[in-house]
């Protein structure tokens, strides 16, 4: 295993950052990313979307940086820059040529502790979030069903909160909320730093230790288990919104990966159900739901076994024009039916490992995407030396463990199904010249 | 897993693709062959190659009253082909595009239709996802039930469309700035209820031919390769094809009273989505860099453009701003948009109005080209830094017919650009008296 894994370097400073290297000569180009555990499954009722806007008031100034500063010397280094929040982690990355490195690790550096801005500054912000939030969820009917389906799902689990936060908690937040979520949570402890490119990977840790090193640790606030109770029936949950078709998801609990159980195949046996339903065009679910019976418009199929928190296996679908959410329901489970009776191919699992084993390839044609894939790993508390032994464990996976998951998992006990009932617009008036 | 991981890691130890900034790779300009232009860059860090094909079939090539029909005609080309001597079904397509680890997708755009291979490049793998993009491009079926059962879902998701904001807008602002060139129809129930398959034979004889087709290939593979795979690719398709009507001149945005120019379309969405722009540029326009290096300030440098500043950073208005050009090969449009809550649509469209035209009339200040200049030139490795990137650079050049030393005199061409370039550039592409305006969203006094 080690020989693989002479192009990536680990590191841990005294403070507790933890450092992650990938050097990849093929271009002068280099991928900074700093990962902190602490998203939206760390926030508290009242407090949702306070990981989101935190994201946002990063970029609002520090003692020596003042609002708006930071992007425009990461412009003018010729980076490209931004952010991102997940139920899991908030991230914050820079894209530089190689030259450019050490001035984003400083100011990266520079904002894990220095972070100071002003109530003006968070007043106009969270009005860019609650923009956002309309944008993106408000007008979104499918975002909408979405946020409601986590919300029926989960009881206790703060995967119930949707990412953005609800409106009502954007509207009530203060700029203090915003400032002790960042005094809790962004610490060199609780941090992990990626960085993947044309390095040399000492070069990189000196300077990482120059600038992140000083930085001191804190301990973090204590995060309770918050184990979503068993389900017991199936929950249902309508959401009527502007849209032409009724929109089904379906959406069952199943197990993740453990951390330090890297040998249970059931999280690597749903994925590949994942692939066999929905992993390319003539997968199960498009070719009898979309192309056979013609039930639905669309289909898709989601499971992601690393994570912080629970796990769902999602299977949502468009109505075919005249098809009604009930015969498309009947359509899922025979098909689901068929492939827990009769199990799966040979020839369709193998055919999905191909890809796998081509994806690993295609992947490395990015830092980017490769840096992504070491920060999300890294953040569900795996490393990334397991991403190889996950894949190759992948491969051992039968017909018959997929077969077992569809029988064990896919069944009415835990499952929580979401409809949307499409609404007509309330426009009357016709179009006209202002 | 193993045995690939090793393969992987020994060929990034063993080659470079790009040492330093200076050196960037070459295109090498491949013979034609049957009329049909090619270009390979060789990288060889990875065992994976991908190939482009673009067609010369695009939306405006879409006759009147079907409009959807280049769209289907591309989009259907892998769902069901005569390969040699059988015929492949859509799910034997699938099943072995599958089976070979790689990718075949389909998308068309204005001026052209594009099918992209993405493959492991060994060769018996390469060789058979070639031969299936070669059986797509030449001999695609059409066959009826399946155009059939394309059409509705097509028309089921127009109808879904038809209900979100953005693409009303967008449906709307281009029938106003494209008026009379075919981009201004956008498919609809109707045109696309009309196409039949004899109308997808058609186009598809038509427009499906090598001398309006270009290869860009990037990867592991040499010259005597990449013609290997261009002849296996386009060996079946006959160069030549039924006469092509000549399409109308893209006419500039006349001047126009802002009643002429701007419509509301009332829409009962939380927010107001609002687009304004006019005709402008095509990529081989010498002003090109001008308005690139221009349009950075104004509304295409991310975080830091002015419109960003205006509308987001100074009032919070919206969570997402910009502007941009679209050249094409031939002349392509200016465009910028912003969304906000209903009430407060009147005023960041005046802010955005306001911000467009100080621009027009002024141009950036000497800091802001510096810092736009700084940005591009030191910027650039990062356009050109894996395959995938590098693909979309050659495809560019070779589809707008662009000198082969674009990518190496490019950051020259950005440093060379004058405050008074900008502002000229401005001033005479671009006019407030000019611009198409769509506001959707509720009535908002």
């Amino acid at each position: 295993m080690a020989k693989d894994h002479e192009d990536t370097r680990e590191y841990q400073l005294s403070n507790g950052l933890k450092l992650i290297v990938r050097e990849d000569h093929r271009a002068p180009t280099v991928a900074h990313m700093v990962w902190y555990r602490a998203g939206s499954m760390d926030e508290v009722n009242g407090r949702t979307g306070l990981a989101h806007v935190l994201e946002h008031m990063m970029f609002k100034g520090t003692d020596k940086v003042k609002a708006g500063e930071f992007s425009r010397l990461v412009a003018a280094l010729g980076g490209r820059e931004n952010a991102f929040t997940n139920r899991d982690y908030t991230a914050y990355f820079q894209q530089v040529e190689k030259s450019k490195l050490d001035e984003v690790i400083k100011l990266e550096a520079d904002r894990m502790s220095n972070l100071n801005f002003d109530d003006s500054e968070f007043l106009k912000e969270i009005q860019v979030v609650m923009e956002e939030r309309r944008l993106r969820t408000e007008d979104n009917p499918s975002s909408l069903l979405n946020e409601s389906l986590m919300a029926t799902a989960y009881m206790s689990s703060p995967y119930r909160y949707p990412v953005v936060g609800w409106m009502n908690d954007l509207q009530n937040m203060k700029a203090n909320d915003a400032r002790d979520w960042y005094r809790s949570w962004y610490k060199p402890n609780n941090a992990t730093v990626v960085i993947t490119g044309d390095v040399d990977a000492k070069q990189v840790l000196a300077a990482v230790e120059k600038y992140y090193g000083s930085i001191p640790a804190q301990e973090l606030p204590v995060r309770k288990p918050q184990i979503e109770p068993p389900q017991k029936g199936i929950k249902q949950v309508q959401v009527k919104a502007p849209a032409d078709s009724a929109q089904l998801t379906m959406a069952w609990k199943v197990p993740r990966l453990e951390v330090g159980k890297l040998d249970d195949p059931e999280p690597y046996a749903l994925e590949l159900l994942t692939s066999v339903l929905d992993g390319y065009d003539n997968a199960r679910l498009n070719r009898v739901l979309v192309k056979q019976e013609k039930v639905v418009n669309d289909v898709g199929v989601g499971y992601d076994m690393i994570s912080r928190g629970p796990e769902l296996f999602e299977i949502a679908a468009t109505m075919a024009k005249g098809k009604t959410v009930a015969q498309a329901q009947v359509s899922i489970r025979k098909a689901l039916d068929e492939l827990k009776q009769k199990g799966i191919l040979d020839s369709e699992l193998k055919r999905i490992k191909v890809r796998i084993l081509s994806e690993q390839i295609y992947k490395r044609d990015s830092i980017f995407g490769q840096a992504m894939e070491i920060g999300s790993t890294e953040m569900a508390g795996f490393s990334w030396r397991d991403i190889d032994y996950m894949l190759e464990k992948m491969q051992t996976i039968t017909p018959e463990q997929v077969q077992a998951v569809a029988q064990k998992y896919l069944v009415d006990e835990g499952l929580t199904m979401a409809v949307l009932d499409p609404q007509a617009r309330q426009s009357v008036a016709k179009e006209g010249k202002r | 897993m193993k045995a690939f991981n090793q393969m992987i890691l020994g060929c990034l130890l063993a080659f470079g693709v790009i040492t330093s900034a200076q050196a960037i790779l070459t295109i090498e300009k491949l013979e034609n062959y049957k009329g049909a232009k090619a270009y390979l860059v060789q990288t060889k860090a990875l065992p994976m190659v991908d190939i482009e094909v673009s067609i010369d079939a695009g939306d405006r090539y879409d006759p009147v009253g079907k409009s959807g029909l280049a769209d289907m005609t591309a989009t259907l080309m892998n769902y069901g082909v005569q390969d040699d001597k059988r015929m492949l079904s859509e799910a034997q397509i699938a099943d072995e595009i599958a089976d070979l680890g790689a990718s075949i997708g389909l998308s068309v755009g204005g001026e052209r239709a594009i099918l992209r291979i993405r493959s492991l490049s060994r060769k018996d793998l390469r060789d058979r996802a070639v031969q299936l993009a070669s059986a797509m491009l030449a001999a695609p079926t059409y066959d009826p039930n399946i155009v059939r059962r394309e059409k509705q879902r097509t028309i089921t998701s127009l109808l879904e469309a038809e209900t979100k904001p953005e693409y009303v807008l967008d449906r709307r602002f281009k029938k106003m700035v494209y008026g009379t060139y075919p981009l201004a129809d956008s498919p609809s129930v109707k045109s696309v209820g009309a196409i039949t398959p004899t109308d997808l034979v058609q186009f598809h004889k038509q427009f499906y031919r090598t001398d309006r087709m270009i290869v860009s290939i990037v990867g592991d593979v040499d010259q005597a390769e990449a013609n290997e795979i261009i002849h296996a690719l386009l060996k079946r398709i006959p160069q030549s094809g039924p006469f092509i009507a000549p399409l109308p001149e893209f006419q500039r945005s006349p001047v126009e009273p802002l009643a002429q120019r701007e419509v509301q379309i009332p829409f009962d969405s939380q927010q107001a989505h609002i687009a304004m722009g006019m005709t402008a540029v095509a990529r081989n326009n010498p002003d090109y860099f001008p308005l690139l290096v221009g349009n950075y300030v104004l509304g295409g440098g991310g975080f830091v453009s002015r419109l960003m500043n205006e509308v987001r950073e100074k009032r919070g208005l919206a969570y997402s701003v910009s502007s941009y050009f679209a050249p094409g090969k031939d002349t392509g449009i200016f465009q910028a948009g912003l969304q906000t809550k209903n009430d407060q649509s009147s005023v960041a469209l005046q802010v955005m109005s306001d911000t467009i035209a100080k621009f027009i009339a002024d141009g950036p200040t000497t800091s802001e080209l510096v810092a736009a200049k700084a940005n591009l030139v030191n910027g650039y490795p990062l356009r050109i830094d894996n395959n995938r990137k590098l693909l979309d650079n050659v495809s560019s050049i070779a589809w707008n017919d662009l000198p082969l030393d674009t990518m190496e005199v490019w950051t020259k061409q950005v440093e060379a650009v004058t405050l008074d370039q900008v502002k000229s550039a401005f001033e005479k592409y671009l006019a407030m008296d000019r611009m198409k305006i769509v506001v959707l969203g509720a009535q908002n006094k």
